[in-house]
């Protein structure tokens, strides 16, 4: 069990990468980043994983989830102010990545999964700036944060 | 957990549960359940020690009582 100071530390050093460069380090730049033994990094890459809920690819140490940011594409394209290269962990958890960056605008474009056709939603800090189309709805077919092994896959 | 162009949009979806179906919301409902501090204090150098803090705790259970399950929905 890691010292929760270290959690902290570890969880803090991942999303500033994420969000400062769309990328999560691997647990060996998390090392020397946090100035840690390998194995004590790649088993914090382990524990936050399974409380932030995000999840590491399946058999591997490499961070794929991170939330609420994904490290692996999914259909929701993040820009934040103008600035691409970003992917939410899932439509709902999109809507989240606004408290990271505040005071700039997030942009969430992705296609439906009904129809293909795009949808477009803006936002910035406590402002929805623009909905297209305006009925836009979010929904779930599982409870969220769940079971660890469906994550990826609801 | 994704977003559609419509309810309908939603229903149609080939992943669709009514056994979940309370978990349909328009867009700005799921954006305020997601405005939980939860999810706001995610920025800050200390996140998993606040979650384990009084204050993270209240906001994990008002978070709670916000989602969905499937005994509430719509059979």
């Amino acid at each position: 069990m890691t010292e929760l100071e270290l959690l902290d530390r570890g969880y803090s050093a991942i999303m500033a990468e994420v969000v400062d460069g769309a990328r999560a380090p691997h647990f060996t730049e998390l090392a020397a980043d946090l100035d840690i033994e390998l194995d004590t990094a790649r088993e914090l890459v382990h524990e936050l994983v399974g409380m932030t809920p995000g999840w590491v690819h399946p058999g591997t140490d490499l961070l794929a989830s991170f939330p609420p940011f994904n490290m692996q594409p999914t259909q929701y394209h993040i820009t934040i102010d103008g600035q691409g290269g970003w992917y939410a962990q899932c439509g709902l958890e999109a809507t989240a990545i606004r408290w990271l960056v505040p005071g700039k605008t997030v942009r969430i474009e992705a296609p439906c999964l009904c129809c293909g056709e795009s949808m477009v939603l803006e936002m910035c800090d406590e402002d929805i700036v623009s909905v297209d189309p305006e009925p836009m709805v979010g929904y779930t077919s599982a409870e969220i944060g769940g079971a660890a092994d469906s994550r990826p896959f609801r | 957990m994704n977003l559609f162009r419509s309810e309908e949009h939603a229903k149609r979806w080939s992943g669709y549960d009514a056994a979940m179906g309370a978990a349909l919301k328009p867009v700005a409902e799921w954006a305020d359940i997601f405005s939980n501090p939860f999810f706001r204090q995610r920025g800050r150098p200390d996140y998993i020690s606040w979650t384990r803090t009084e204050e993270g705790g209240a906001a994990f259970k008002e978070l709670r009582s916000h989602l969905p399950r499937p005994a509430e929905a719509d059979l």
